[in-house]
């Protein structure tokens, strides 16, 4: 029997148009490429070395010796053997393109939108632009980065992201937010 | 309950993000140990006031197991060790 498979962002159907962006907004991205990387025991820091950002990609703390690697560069089928090669035998990668949801947030009261589910200080002196950690928003895991002084990247599993959304527009509501597909 | 506990990899955290599965101290026997050495690991706990070990896991965070040292009658929290490091020290 044959199949057709459709590639449907976990997000589709559930972003009403919009107008234009607001002071605060929450863009989603379709097409970044995302894979996990773990050193392998007792190669941490060299596999730190390699991942150090350059334009190409940028690896987001998880854990240690743990990573998050985005790129908007790779296609999501490339970037994980991209980066198999370049790690050779210092990690383990798995693709997560279509495992994660990518989520910008960017404007006046970003910090302040998050403050209200997640506990952790993100004073521009205590979570500086490039810092990145998974932390609990609401009820859900999410890998947390500074991308800006006044924009965020979310990064969450793929079933989670509509909730995620949804808490996220509950979180803003004294504030003024508007949510869409980026563009890119 | 302390509410505030700093994981060695993530900084200070609430305590929402940690599961916490219980005492730290027990040490598994070896495998062909007596019974009773078996039936103590596994089912036997002391349930102490003051200052007791207990594992974490930084579940929402970094997922690492930890081992928190804390008071539970004051809340106050001594100190935080992953717990691969902690097992180190302790053989």
């Amino acid at each position: 029997m044959a199949y057709e498979y459709q590639a449907v962002h976990a997000l589709d159907g559930t972003i009403g148009a919009i107008a234009e962006q607001r002071t605060n907004h929450l863009s989603v991205h379709r097409m970044t490429a995302v894979a996990m990387v773990l050193a392998a025991p007792g190669q941490t820091a060299e596999a730190a070395g390699i991942l150090v950002s350059n334009g190409e990609f940028e690896a987001r703390f998880s854990g240690p010796g743990e990573w998050l690697v985005l790129s908007e560069v790779h296609a999501p089928e490339t970037l994980a053997a991209e980066l198999s090669v370049r790690l050779g035998d210092f990690a383990f990668v798995v693709d997560q393109s279509h495992g994660r949801v990518v989520l910008t947030l960017s404007g006046r009261d970003a910090a302040r939108i998050l403050a209200n589910g997640i506990a952790v200080d993100l004073h521009a002196d205590a979570f500086p632009i490039g810092r990145a950690a998974n932390v609990l928003c609401s009820h859900l895991s999410v890998n947390l980065a500074r991308t800006g002084n006044e924009s965020f990247d979310l990064v969450v599993m793929r079933s989670f992201a509509e909730a995620l959304v949804d808490d996220l527009k509950v979180m803003a509501r004294s504030h003024d937010l508007s949510v869409d597909f980026a563009t890119r | 309950m302390a509410s505030l506990i700093s994981c060695p990899h993530c900084g200070t955290r609430p305590k929402e993000e940690f599961l916490i599965r219980g005492d730290a101290t027990p040490v598994r026997p070896a495998p062909m140990a007596a019974e009773e050495a078996w039936h103590d690991y596994a089912h036997l706990r002391a349930n102490p006031r003051g200052r007791i070990r207990e594992h974490w896991q930084h579940v929402a965070g970094c997922r690492r197991w930890l081992v928190v040292e804390r008071d539970n009658f004051t809340h106050e929290v001594f100190g935080v060790t992953d717990a691969a490091k902690a097992g180190e020290g302790a053989r």
